[in-house]
């Protein structure tokens, strides 16, 4: 199911204001934000996160996006890191990166959203240590109510799977001491995309 | 864990370090960080939004049910509407068996908690793992949750070590990273093959069929996701009309529960999403949703508790209790924990497991002010009381106690008087705490400040006006010394009654009501021997009401003959009887201004402690005479030092007479012109009303300490802190000012341990602002900063009521 369209008045005016915001927020959760021009230095800065974390199986959840950044994977075939885009409920367990792209971004709360109808969205998100998720930059919206607006606007139209995330998994619950990386990713990393379909402000 | 007594219960609770520590921080810290995430957003606001639509969802429990139905269905969820806990459990059990189901994940589900699920499956032979850390910890330890966001907030790193080490045969450190690595590598084997998740939810949108589900670790994403069957426990008090109705919950529960802006993960599930097998193979998720009745329907029905269905179960009325922080929900709780963990439990699992967990609430109403959901947890809590006294009876002593003799002015004074005399009738080594407790067989305490030589409404008899100057204090105004002289003792032995023969308050009366419990004592079970008692007692007030001396001593004129406006003096028990001084000071600090007092004899205790103890009948009869008593003075205004007092005469008589509008009418225009003593003199010289003559400069740093009943009942804050200022106060702020003194009237007899810990913690922070003088606006709180003041030797600080403070500066 595709993304609510944001209606031009409910669009950010500025969408660099409102990634600074973003920015800001999703920091103070522990997620690691960055900006590319387009597709082509969002790509590089996904190629460093792998090499980064020394992955050797990364799994991506197949869309336009995450398409037409990694068409050919990281490299030669068959050498390391290996990109895997599909038959993720086998694959996903034991990669060490996963790559997915979000609809929509809160700058309040510094929360990304996504449409997680498709199983795989889910798999690359929660069991890899480490999570890259793309979003273009025209697609921050202020507040959560804003984004609760636009899904609620259509009820009829609500994805079976709406997520929300908002910082890498964490817990307290021993002595209420911050973990991070319980049972989801310890590593969020979020690029936004200014290029084709992103804006700059 | 509560197998024992609670007083048991409590003193385990409070020899467990690390449970008070991590307690203590936690809500020390929780009231900052919950500040931080709020932010600017408008915290009434939200109340307002939430409160009205869980309250307009809880009104329409089974319509919005069978709208949540019909869209789930249509999106391919199936739902199932279970009355009772054991429905719910049979279904779960039923459909695990037809799946072939082994293994089942659970993410925390305080529902599933509630129909002790685990249990039930597991001896059905299936394995049932929590994946929540903290349930986790608690289900390999065999516990249960003591508080509901964080289940195992009272257990140590080096606890979990020793768990996780026996589940893994690993020897683990008690390094919370590595605990938590090995909980991740443990537990993602479970999910990857369990063929069942379970859940709760948050929220449940009527109107798109949607469940809503936060959660922090990402636990709940994977029970969704891997299975390929899911399971939802939903109570029905989820349920909210539209899905733009999960915003301001959204915005609230976050904040409120872990102080968080929003949590890692927010779930909607919109009917079953793809799933595929663990081979990659597309499977047909199958969702099924529990509709939980299981007392809810009950709760919506009954309109004193209707409102505990708008919880949204965020715990932060777990979070500023001052109890709850000191014993944690092991203790003040079943399953659910803290106060509103009284209220569900009473409705879901039993009134009978009710009773311990509400007699814990001090009746502070701190959490009332930090609900999102804007509920009065306090009169639900109330509430509750007054219906398991109703069950189950209150002790024979106290039911004897309220209804024969605190209706009784003459014989409840009378009865006083003779515990002043030394008879004592009714206690043993006790003293007062609200007179009537003390009265009421529940004064066990010794070390208190004993009741004064001459009662205020005993100095008002020989007053005629204009001449405070004169009175001089009996005691004294330092700070109890806590060798002070008590009842029974030989002083005090040799001082007659002649005050009570003086008034009529008669002392037979105690001798018959003496009588009267040792021979229903002998009958137990035998109403009528109570009936025969009610009579005689009957008797006995009436014989004390015909010598009552009248007419009342009136000072409406002064020298002059002018008319002046005429402030009705109600005392309450404590500054009559023990604190006379206090009102002394008001009508000093009045007179100062113009005023012209008055102390209607006909008064008496404002019936608020019988309420408390689960007889508001009794405080309808006080109502009525105290009416009777404040019409015939025709009072201007109507003034007392005690909030717990302000706030009966002015906003529960009106409630307590509600079955006689006239009476009710009567109480009305009583409230209307009644106020606390801080507020009208403030609000006098504020306005230009009224003016004080120029006060001698105090000089002194003085910190001020927030009353329950006066900040959270009447909402006085300001004032308070405004005279003192007035009097040249250097005013210093302690931290959390308005944490309650532990007093918290018969609670401080019936768990003093309690009591004196929550005590101790005022005291250090009065001690930290390094005042030497720390002033009150309630004779409760005076009583018990003077008590541990005096215990402890402090003789750096003393408690003194505001008034004294300013009638000294006159």
């Amino acid at each position: 199911m595709a993304a609510p369209n944001l209606r031009a008045e409910q669009a950010p005016g500025k969408p660099g204001a409102l990634y600074d915001i973003f920015k800001t927020k999703a920091g103070l959760v522990s997620a690691r934000v960055d900006r590319a021009a387009d597709n082509t230095g969002a790509a590089l800065k996904i190629k460093e996160i792998v090499l980064k974390a020394g992955a050797k199986k990364v799994a991506a959840a197949p869309s336009p996006l995450v398409d037409s950044l990694l068409p050919g994977g990281f490299g030669a075939a068959g050498s390391d890191p290996v990109l895997y885009r599909r038959d993720l409920r086998r694959h996903a367990p034991d990669a060490e990166v996963g790559i997915s792209a979000f609809d929509l971004a809160i700058a309040e709360t510094g929360t990304l959203v996504q449409d997680a109808t498709d199983l795989d969205s889910r798999l690359v998100s929660t069991l890899p240590p480490v999570h890259v998720a793309l979003v273009p930059t025209d697609r921050i919206v202020p507040t959560l109510r804003d984004a609760l607006e636009l899904y609620g606007g259509n009820p009829d139209g609500l994805p079976p799977y709406l997520a929300f995330i908002s910082g890498p998994s964490r817990t307290a619950d021993i002595e209420r001491v911050l973990t991070i990386g319980v049972h989801g990713p310890a590593e969020l990393y979020i690029i936004f995309i200014d290029g084709p379909g992103g804006e700059e402000a | 864990m509560s197998g024992g007594s609670i007083k048991g219960d409590i003193r385990a609770a409070l020899a467990n370090e690390n449970l008070r520590g991590a307690l203590g921080r936690f809500a020390d810290d929780y009231l900052e960080s919950r500040r931080v995430a709020y932010g600017h957003k408008n915290f009434s606001a939200l109340q307002d939004e939430i409160a009205a639509i869980k309250s307009r969802a809880a009104g329409r429990l089974e319509e919005l049910a069978g709208r949540f139905a019909i869209e789930a269905a249509n999106r391919g969820a199936k739902v199932f509407w279970a009355e009772t806990a054991g429905q719910a459990r049979d279904y779960i059990l039923n459909l695990a068996r037809e799946r072939g189901v082994k293994t089942i994940v659970k993410s925390k589900s305080m529902a599933s908690e509630e129909i002790h699920l685990n249990k039930y499956l597991t001896e059905a032979g299936l394995e049932v793992v929590e994946t929540d850390l903290g349930e986790w910890i608690i289900q390999l330890c065999g516990q249960r949750p003591s508080h509901m966001v964080l289940p195992a907030i009272h257990m140590t790193r080096g606890e979990v070590a020793g768990i996780f080490s026996r589940e893994t045969g690993e020897e683990l450190p008690p390094v919370i990273s590595r605990l938590v690595q090995v909980a991740r590598e443990n537990l993602r084997q479970k999910f990857l093959q369990a063929g069942l998740g379970i859940t709760g939810a948050n929220i449940a949108v009527a109107e798109t069929g949607t469940l809503v589900m936060v959660s922090n670790e990402g636990n709940v994403r994977l029970t969704t996701t891997l299975p390929p069957l899911h399971v939802a426990i939903v109570g029905l008090e989820k349920l909210v009309e539209r899905f733009s109705d999960t915003a301001p919950i959204l915005e609230a529960l976050p904040r409120s529960a872990t102080s968080q802006q929003l949590t890692s993960y927010v779930t909607m599930l919109t009917g079953p999403a793809p799933a595929v097998d663990a081979f990659g193979q597309p499977v047909q998720k199958e969702m099924h949703i529990i509709l939980l009745d299981n007392g809810r329907t009950a709760m919506r029905g009954d309109p004193e508790f209707k409102e505990a269905l708008q919880c949204i179960r965020c715990a932060s009325c777990l979070n500023v209790c001052p109890v709850f922080q000191l014993v944690g929900g092991h203790v003040f709780g079943h399953v659910y924990t803290g106060g509103i963990g009284a209220i569900l439990t009473a409705f879901f699992n039993g009134m009978e497991n009710a009773g311990g967990i509400q007699s814990l609430c001090l009746g502070c109403g701190r959490c009332k002010e930090f609900c999102p959901a804007k509920i009065d947890l306090p009169r639900l809590i109330n509430s509750l009381r007054t219906r398991l006294a109703r069950q189950s009876g209150l002790p024979l002593p106290q039911r004897l106690f309220l209804k024969n003799v605190l209706t009784s002015r003459p014989l409840f004074h009378g009865l006083l008087r003779a515990a002043k005399a030394g008879q004592k009738p009714f206690v043993r080594e006790g003293m007062v705490r609200h007179l009537p407790f003390f009265l009421a067989g529940l004064a066990d305490v010794s070390n208190l400040p004993a009741l004064a030589e001459e009662p205020l409404r005993d100095w008002f008899r020989s007053y005629t006006g204009g001449e405070t100057a004169k009175h001089k204090s009996k005691r004294g105004s330092s700070p109890e010394s806590g060798q002070e002289s008590k009842p029974g003792s030989k002083e005090e032995g040799t001082t007659k009654n002649n005050a009570a023969e003086k008034t009529g308050d008669n002392l037979e009366g105690s001798a018959v009501f003496k009588t009267e419990i040792r021979a229903a004592k002998e009958t137990k079970g035998k109403p009528e021997a109570g009936a025969d008692g009610r009579a005689k007692a009957e008797a006995a007030g009436k014989a004390a009401s015909k010598a009552e001396v009248k007419p009342e001593v009136k000072a409406g004129t002064g020298a002059g003959g002018k008319a002046r406006p005429l402030a009705g003096l109600f005392a309450g028990c404590l500054t009559d009887f023990i604190y006379p001084e206090i009102g002394v000071s008001m009508v000093k600090v009045l007179e100062s201004m113009g005023f012209a007092v008055v102390f209607p004899q006909g008064q008496t205790c404002c019936g608020y402690p019988a309420r408390q103890l689960g007889a508001p009948e009794v405080m309808t009869e006080v109502a009525r005479q105290n009416l009777a008593a404040f019409e015939a003075a025709g009072a201007d205004y109507i003034l007392t030092p005690c909030p717990t007092c302000t706030h009966a005469l002015k906003d529960i008589y009106p409630e307590v007479t509600g079955d006689d509008p006239a009476l009710q009418a009567r109480a009305a225009a009583m409230a209307a012109r009644v106020y606390d003593f801080a507020e009208f003199v403030y609000n006098g010289i504020k306005d230009g009303t009224t003016q004080m003559p120029g006060l001698k400069p105090l000089d002194r740093k003085v910190t001020y300490h927030d009353s329950c009943h006066l900040k959270r009942s009447l909402g006085i804050t300001r004032e308070p802190r405004e005279l003192l200022k007035t009097a040249g106060a250097d005013l210093v702020e302690m931290p959390f000012s308005d944490r309650c003194c532990g007093f918290g009237g018969s609670y401080s007899l019936k768990y003093p341990e309690l009591s004196a810990l929550i005590l101790d913690q005022k005291l250090a922070c009065i001690r930290e602002t390094g005042a030497g003088l720390v002033a009150v606006e309630c004779p409760g709180c005076l009583m018990q900063l003077r008590k541990g003041l005096a215990e402890r030797g402090e003789k750096a600080v003393e408690a003194r009521f505001l008034a004294e403070i300013l009638a000294d500066q006159l």
